[in-house]
């Protein structure tokens, strides 16, 4: 009886082996660096708010510095959000009739909130604090990038928990003078690493990674 | 936590305005704004439309999402999606509000007429957290553990939400409007004015607050015939008719611990029950330190309590044997140098009951060496003559003005007697309007009043309540009232000083208060309790010179910032002295009718979880473990092993106890101590109309109750049924099996020289030979540690309740508790040494030790438990996959599993409760207690934003924070003053299964018992 | 290929061992009728009797899932395990179904290192059972977490966004590792076993179909003698490979207790009584189906009495050595004046609420293999079949008594609790069980329950032995 098999069905056989060990190491590996990737994290990817609001304009055109709004950040967990009330100090006067602003004067007179959506966001068992942050040297630009060039603000890291450790193990690269925290431009003058070391001494930076610093 | 809500109070809030900056910071404000202005209601409406629905999404988003966040870590693992989470700013941010930092208010919370300073914690407008005000004297900083679940009352879902009114009684309920019954109570009150308010009756709740007594007087004038009834189910009416025969006018009884050596309780359990307790509890805890000057403890009553449990002797006997009891010592008395002037009450015929009189003549002896220094106590159930005897032997003792203090009643004191005369009335159909402001009567009422059914006979009955219950079913007009943290008034403490208590929320459901109706009587009932209250205390400060018509609101704010109004205590009687011989006269027919018959004892107990029922749908006081049977959800037939014999009843048989035409049926609990031939049953469970959580639970023991002898009845008969229940217990093993978690001994054994216990000790904190080098924490900025002090625990439940509201630990009902799973991370381990009729009793709390050495952590697969670097045993919930190895190798069990998901769908309400910084766990996971690391962080953050160290004393855990007696402390072991690092350098100090080699950070003190020589 | 004096052999009955006369194959075989009765029970249509077992497995299956649905749905609180209790049913199947593991391995490995013939009977049979086994324990290392969506990956370790990695001192990362060679091993062992037999099969397969599937698994064996020479030789390294992990696979199991700090866990003696508790629960479930196999399916010439004998003093020895085991325990619980130890054997196993579990484990595997001294029980089939059984039962008790009454009174009175298993526990441990047969009869059906291949060698072997013997090379 003549045999089903042929010689040429070897080969098959050995390639079908290669291509299920080649499936097996390249799934893995597709998954290892898409977790990775600015898309897996939402980066780079503009949100569109309820108010088409430019913080170029406001703070490369006005000059106006991240703490005027986001005016918590220093001593609370949040850095906060401004309130309508905030926004309108000076939209009274200027713009005052913008329709563009119009969501703004109807949640200050309805008395109900703006609706912002949030975009630099990490799950709700992490318990990041903006004022240490700051309080310690570590820029606004650090973590949320150049948002003084971004028309809609977008995520700038992916703010996975490797990447909190990777400062948290060595800030030095991270820090600066603390004045200098809301400077989108400022550069270290000299070595980066030693101007890091002295930051540390000056700033008495004591970064922790034990669980607790972050989770509770 | 929650912007939107925030955005919510910040309406409520306006015009908060910081007032004082205490150390530890911080703010303390008044809610002025919160006043009932027409633009507010508005915004309320909107805000809730019936119930809490509009909270649906935000009031506590961070809290919602931590209850999936677990889950949403998969996501976290992969977060490949856009954030969809929203921010809610402000419309309006009052200057104050710092979104992500708590504030906190002082406010007060009145029970049985007194009210206890408290400071609540609020987070973006929601109070989440009580604690005690340390400016108060009936609080010093700590609170009872019912106070604590003062903030699950306030979100309870079952709360009512719409007035009802009946035509007449009979027909049906109607929703009514607040105007609408405003209207009917002006038209009311018009008719009552001609007839000079006959017929007009006030039932209230007994109470010290000035502006209800202004209102009461000014009620009075409008209509001289109206009568006011205080009613409170377990009010303490021997007392206040006891000190009447003793110094011949109505009297209250204060006491003053700080320097008492000898103490006698007389069925009183001053460290568990009464609105003393937290002051006595930190007085006592402070005099239980080893050395000189420690005190002494006897208790002579039917059933253990906290009290009986710290005694260094107890006499068990039955509640209406405490009479005999205190006859026997007043002749012992009488025969010490000095006290004959007792002779006259020493020649009463004596109630029948044997007493030990080796007992009694020890106690005699020391109470005569310690005059001056000693305190005799009576309880709240005792009958007039055992109080006036106290009074009598107190003042023979010179006590009086020292440990004992008496004082005109600052609340209208009323019980069951006051409520006998408006029975009568009813009955006799000279009542037309009745305004009911106590506490639910109808329950509470003795049986044998048949109060709802006389309801019935009332044309208009008017009951405020918070839910609906026993009482606003047998109304014809009930009106939701608010939660005390939802509403204006104001209390004084015991000794007079006056708190106001202001509101830390808006309303969520109703708005109107008792003193809103009480009000409506004059007119006013549309002014708003804070009008009132303003109006008032403006008058009254004016009055007295306190302030001017200008500078008052600067007075005002000041109050309301620190809790208390100063120079308002009101000064103790002084001189008083008793004539033993006419109080010989007086008693001698009270002694003769006492209660006799040789049948079994009924006695009635204030259940220390429910009260009188009033909380009965609080599910932390429901799954809170009894403080000595250790059951959950449930109320049983206490008795001693040999009646349990007696009656062949085992614990878990239904047995029917049988008084007269009435009968209940109950489980029994066989308690060891117990007085034989006697059974106790805690009031306040049984409800039948009450909310989810308290119908069905326990059985109503009131049913059997008397106004005869509304606490202590004999001629019960009890008979087992062929019923059994399991009950819900939280510790079913008694014996400490030889092995001595607690380390137990007397002062004289502790002071002398390598003795065996000194040896122990030494034995159970030396190092232990280890093949691991330790590792070294001196070098870490802190090294936290914990140290509890077992001479002082009285087990009175108020840390563990602190722990539940602090950390947001789920409740999984009274099954869940049968096969085990209970959550609380702090547990109360109840140990009986000696003879099962009559044993000694030691606490232990226990919790997460944080373990040097800790066995749960090596065995965790994905290390979801690790130390930190300053020696937390710390646990990461989102990393936790949930094998339970780290409990199955912790050697105290303290860790707790997540069996099934607890926090499933909780209401809008249940999730205003939760603490936004300690995360919610989800279903599967592991979790235990944490040292409060959410407040050591906060701190930490604070101190180092500021570039300093945290100072010894600026972190306190919950549990320390709320402890009475001031048995734990908490501290950095690298600090040399810090307390913690002296206690663990006490002589005392000994580690719990040292022998293991954990090394546990928190030590323990052994427990100390001070017995009397003679008696040994 | 059949040696000379081909006729000679097939007179003389085959005789190896001059001690034991008794051969291992019975009756006069050839290869042929030798293909013929070992294949027939995968020709032939399944009868009745195999449909029915099959409908009953099938359904005992269906209950797994349902279970496994519900777990998953409600959470590790549809199981009994409570606080103190924290691993009851789940970690007791697993460590039993791993025991039973064992046979197999031991008796393809170690047996066949040592060149004891008599394993080729048999060896097929067991290997399936470990992998099946094995299959049955690996539900629960992951069902019995709170959260098996993280622990099916979080145990593994590899680079996660986290920056962490799985704790390497836990025993039970050793568990997945261990646990899961120990499968991929079994798995090629048995398999290359298989393919000789597949070839065999496809070669005498009568529709294209399944020569087709035969041949595939087959991977175009064609019995040249390269074939057979890296056949042995990867057969033999194969065995090298997993005779340690025999050893080791349990031993780790045993460290999940034995680094514990718990009384009753934290001891060193754990490890050997592991691995002998898991040969001997082996055996027993190997007996417990080799019994109605070999008559049900006509392998009785192959499968003798003397095969069963063997088994059955291979149970004696790891019986005793389990017994010792106990014995060992107890010694030091008292020796040591360790309270917590001795509180734990002599108050709470012997008398606490779980004694009955304790005594009837005694029975089982202390009592019970002790009638294996007498050759009259050890070669009646009902009393074997019966033994073990009771074996089977008395081993998954002995884990009851490590697990469930160790955890439920350990260290402070006050934590002490109880445990009470729910319907879910008895479904999920039933539907292992219907795993495990559902596995074992598809693997009847569809390849020789013995290793054809070996059992035709073994044939030619023992003849060219009797002509030397006749020859007089070996006098009796």
């Amino acid at each position: 009886m003549a045999s089903l098999f042929r010689p040429h069905h070897n080969v098959l056989a050995r390639l079908s082996l290669l291509l299920l060990a080649g499936g097996a190491v390249g799934g893995l590996g597709g998954v290892f660096f898409y977790v990775r990737s600015p898309l897996a994290r939402g980066m780079q990817d503009p949100i569109e708010q309820p108010i088409q609001f430019d913080h170029r304009h406001h703070t490369r055109d006005e000059g106006i510095d991240c703490r005027f709004c986001h005016n918590t950040v220093e001593k609370s967990p949040h850095a906060g959000i401004p309130e309508t009330q905030l926004c309108l100090n000076c939209h009274s006067q200027i713009w005052n009739q913008s329709p563009l602003l119009e969501p703004v004067r109807k949640s200050f007179f309805e008395g109900r909130p703006i609706n912002w959506k949030k975009v630099n966001d990490v799950p709700d068992f992490v318990y990041f604090n903006h004022s240490i942050h700051v309080a310690k040297g570590v820029g606004c630009v650090t973590c949320h990038g150049r948002v003084d060039l971004m028309p809609a603000v977008e995520k700038a890291n992916p703010l996975t928990m490797s990447w909190c450790l990777d400062c948290h193990r060595n800030p030095e690269k991270n820090l600066r003078p603390v004045s200098e925290v809301t400077n989108m431009e400022w550069k270290p003058e000299g070595d980066p690493v030693e101007v890091g070391h002295a930051l540390k001494e000056q700033n008495q930076v004591l970064t922790r990674t034990s669980c607790t610093t972050c989770h509770r | 936590m929650s912007h939107h809500q925030s955005a919510g109070s910040e309406r409520r809030s306006g015009a908060l305005t910081i007032v004082k900056r205490v150390d530890p910071p911080r703010f303390w404000r008044s809610l002025e704004a919160r006043s009932r202005s027409p633009e507010l209601i508005e915004a309320s409406k909107g805000e809730f439309p019936q119930g809490a629905d509009q909270l649906a999404d935000e009031p506590s988003r961070r809290s919602f999402m931590q209850l999936v966040g677990a889950s949403t870590a998969l996501v976290g693992a992969a977060a490949c999606q856009r954030p969809n989470q929203k921010i809610y700013p402000y419309v309006r941010r009052p200057p104050e509000v710092t979104p992500g930092n708590p504030l906190h208010f002082a406010t007060a919370y009145s029970l049985e007429g007194y009210a206890r300073g408290l400071v609540v914690e609020s987070h973006g407008g929601r109070p989440t957290k009580i604690e005690g005000n340390s400016d108060h004297p009936d609080s010093l900083g700590a609170t009872t553990a019912l106070d604590q679940a003062l903030i699950l009352g306030l979100y309870d879902d079952n709360r009512a939400r719409q007035i009802t009114h009946r035509r007449e009684p009979g027909l049906g309920p109607e929703p009514a409007a607040w105007r609408s019954i405003l209207v009917m109570i002006a038209e009311r009150s018009e008719k009552l004015a001609q007839k000079n308010g006959a017929g007009l009756r006030f039932l209230v709740d007994p109470s010290a607050s000035p502006l209800q007594a202004d209102l009461r007087a000014r009620l009075s004038e409008r209509f001289p015939q109206a009568k006011f009834v205080a009613f409170s189910a377990v009010a303490a009416e021997g007392a206040a008719l006891g000190n009447k025969l003793a110094f011949g006018r109505p009297l209250e009884t204060r006491h003053d611990l700080a320097q008492a050596q000898v103490i006698l309780a007389l069925d009183a359990d001053f460290l568990g029950d009464g609105p003393e307790q937290v002051k006595l509890s930190r007085q006592f805890g402070a005099s239980r330190t080893p050395g000189p000057a420690m005190s002494r403890l006897y208790v002579a009553e039917p059933c253990f309590t906290p009290t009986g449990m710290l005694a260094d002797h107890r006499l068990r006997l039955r509640g209406s044997e405490i009479l005999a009891l205190a006859q026997a010592l007043v002749v012992e008395l009488a025969k010490q140098p000095g006290l004959d002037g007792l002779a006259p009450l020493a020649g009463l015929p004596r109630a029948a009951a044997s007493v030990d009189a080796r007992w009694v003549a020890a106690l005699a002896k020391d109470l005569a060496r310690t005059r001056g220094k000693c305190a005799i106590i009576a309880g709240r159930r005792q009958p007039a003559a055992v109080h006036a005897l106290a009074a009598a032997m107190n003042s023979a003792l010179r006590n009086v003005g020292a440990t004992v203090n008496y004082a005109t009643p600052l609340a209208i004191d009323g019980g069951v007697e006051a409520l006998r005369g408006l029975v009568e009335d009813i009955a006799a159909g000279t009542v037309d309007t009745l305004v009911i402001t106590a506490k639910n009567p109808v329950f509470g009422a003795p049986a044998d009043f048949k109060f709802d059914k006389l309801l019935a006979r009332v044309p208009l009955s008017i009951y405020c309540g918070m839910a609906e219950d026993e009482t606003s079913a047998a109304v014809t007009t009930f009106v939701p009232v608010a939660h005390s943290l939802e509403s204006w008034g104001d209390g004084r403490a015991l000794d007079g000083t006056v708190s106001i208590i202001q509101p830390l929320i808006h309303p969520l459901w109703s708005q109107v208060t008792d003193t809103d109706v009480t009000a409506a009587f004059l007119g006013e009932g549309d002014k708003g309790s804070h009008d009132l209250l303003t109006t008032f205390w403006k008058k009254r400060a004016i009055g007295s010179g306190w302030a001017t018509d200008v500078s008052f609101d600067g007075l005002w704010e000041s109050w309301l910032a620190k809790g208390v109004v100063d120079r308002t205590a009101a000064q103790p009687e002084s001189g008083l002295a008793t004539n033993p011989g006419a109080l010989a006269g007086a008693l001698a027919p009270l002694v003769a009718k006492a209660v006799k018959g040789d049948s079994i004892e009924i006695g009635f107990a204030v259940c220390p979880k429910v009260f009188d029922g009033r909380y009965a749908n609080n599910a932390w006081l429901q799954e809170l473990p009894h403080p000595v049977t250790k059951i959950t959800w449930d109320n049983a037939v206490l008795m001693s092993k040999a009646t349990a014999a007696r009656l062949n009843v085992e614990t878990g048989d239904v047995v029917r106890i049988e008084a007269g035409d009435r009968h209940v049926t109950g489980p029994a609990y066989i308690q060891p101590g117990h007085a034989d031939e006697a059974v106790t049953v805690a009031l306040g469970y049984g409800r039948t109309v009450a909310g989810k959580l308290a119908k069905g639970v326990g059985f109503n023991a009131a049913a059997l109750r008397d106004s005869a002898s509304p606490w202590f009845a004999r001629g019960v008969n009890l008979a087992r049924t062929s019923r059994t229940i399991r009950f819900g217990i939280t510790q079913d093993h008694w014996d400490m099996e030889g092995r001595d978690p607690v380390i137990v001994a007397t002062l004289a054994e502790f002071h002398k020289e390598g003795s065996h216990v000194n040896e122990k000790l030494e034995q159970q904190r030396r190092p232990l030979e280890t093949i691991h080098e330790p590792v070294d924490y001196s070098q870490q900025p802190y090294k936290w540690a914990m140290a509890i002090d077992l001479s002082k625990c009285s087990g009175c439940n108020a840390c563990v309740v602190a722990c539940v509201s602090e950390n947001n630990i789920p409740i999984v009902g009274r099954e869940n508790v049968r096969i085990g799973r209970e959550m609380q991370w702090l547990r109360l381990d109840r140990y009986y040494e000696g003879p099962v009729e009559d044993p000694e009793v030691v606490v232990q709390p226990v919790m997460c030790m944080h373990c040097e050495a800790a066995p749960c952590e090596y065995v965790c697969p994905v290390n979801a438990t690790v130390h930190s670097d300053e020696g937390l045993n710390e646990m990461v919930y989102n990393r936790c996959v949930g094998t339970r190895y780290c409990n199955n190798n912790c050697p105290y069990k303290v860790r707790r599993f997540n069996f099934l998901d607890y926090h499933k769908e909780p209401s809008h309400v249940d999730k205003m409760a939760t603490n936004p910084d300690v995360t919610v766990r989800s279903r599967g996971i592991m979790e235990k207690c944490t040292y409060c690391v959410q407040r050591i962080e906060r701190k930490r953050i604070d101190a180092r934003v500021e570039g300093r160290k945290i100072a010894d004393g600026e972190i306190v855990t919950a549990c320390q924070q709320v402890c009475p007696t001031g048995a734990i402390d908490f501290g950095s072991l690298n600090d040399p003053g810090a307390r913690v690092t002296a206690l663990h350098a006490d002589p005392r100090r000994y580690n719990l299964l040292h022998e293991i080699g954990t090394r546990p950070r928190t030590a323990y003190l052994a427990r100390i018992r001070n017995p009397n020589p003679e008696l040994a | 290929m059949s040696a000379p004096g081909h006729a000679q052999g097939n007179d003389a009955e085959v005789v190896l061992d001059p001690l034991d006369p008794r051969p291992f194959i019975e009756g006069k075989q050839t290869d042929k009728s030798l293909n013929d009765s070992l294949f027939r029970h995968v020709w032939i249509v399944p009868g009745k009797g195999w449909l029915a077992l099959f409908t009953v497995a099938l359904s005992m299956l269906g209950l797994l899932g349902l279970a496994l649905g519900y777990t998953l749905y409600k959470g590790i609180g549809a199981w009994g395990n409570n606080n103190p209790v924290g691993w009851a049913f789940d970690i007791i199947n697993f460590v039993w179904w791993i025991g039973i593991g064992h046979a197999g391995t031991l008796i393809s490995a170690i047996l066949l290192l040592f060149q004891q013939k008599w394993r080729t009977s048999i060896n097929r049979f067991a290997e399936a059972m470990t992998l099946f086994a094995v299959m049955c324990a690996l539900i629960f290392p992951i069902f019995h977490t709170g959260r098996p969506w993280f622990a099916a990956y979080w145990l593994m370790p590899y680079p996660s966004v986290q920056g962490i990695w799985p704790q390497f001192k836990s025993p039970l990362v050793w568990d997945v590792f261990a646990v899961s060679t120990y499968f991929t091993i079994s798995l090629l062992f048995w398999y290359l076993g298989l393919i000789p037999d597949l070839a065999a099969l496809r070669d005498s397969s009568t529709s294209k179909a399944k020569r087709t599937i035969y041949g595939m698994a087959a991977m175009g064996w064609r019995s040249s003698g390269r074939h057979w020479a890296e056949y042995k030789w990867s057969y033999l390294l194969l065995a090298g490979i997993s005779t340690p992990l025999v050893l080791s696979v349990h031993t780790i199991v045993s460290f999940d207790f034995a680094t514990s700090v718990l009384p009753g866990w934290h001891t060193t003696i754990f490890p050997p009584y592991f691995v002998a508790g898991a040969i001997f629960s082996g055996f027993a479930m190997v007996m417990t189906w080799m019994i109605p196999a070999r008559h049900f399916l006509g392998l009785k010439h192959v499968v003798t009495m003397r095969h069963l004998e063997n088994m059955c003093k291979v149970m004696l020895a790891t019986g005793m050595m389990v017994s010792y085991g106990y014995i060992m325990e107890h010694f030091i619980a008292w020796y040591s004046g360790n309270q917590y130890e001795s509180d734990m054997f002599f108050k709470v196993r012997w008398q606490g609420p779980f004694a009955p579990i304790f005594w009837l484990m005694v029975v089982c595997n202390v009592v019970t293999p002790q009638f294996f001294w007498f050759k009259k029980l050890r070669t009646s089939i009902v009393f074997m079949w019966f033994a073990a059984l009771a074996i089977n039962i008395g081993m998954w008790c002995e884990r009851f008594n490590i697990i469930v009454t160790a955890l439920h009174r350990d260290f402070l009175p006050a934590s002490w609790g109880n445990y009470a298993p729910t319907w879910v526990d008895f479904c999920l441990f039933t539907g292992t069980i219907g795993l495990f047969s559902t596995l074992f009869l598809l693997f009847l059906k569809f390849v020789p329950a013995v290793a054809v291949t070996e059992i035709k060698e073994l044939r030619h072997d023992t003849e060219h032995e009797t002509h030397a013997a006749a020859a007089g090379g070996i006098h009796p």
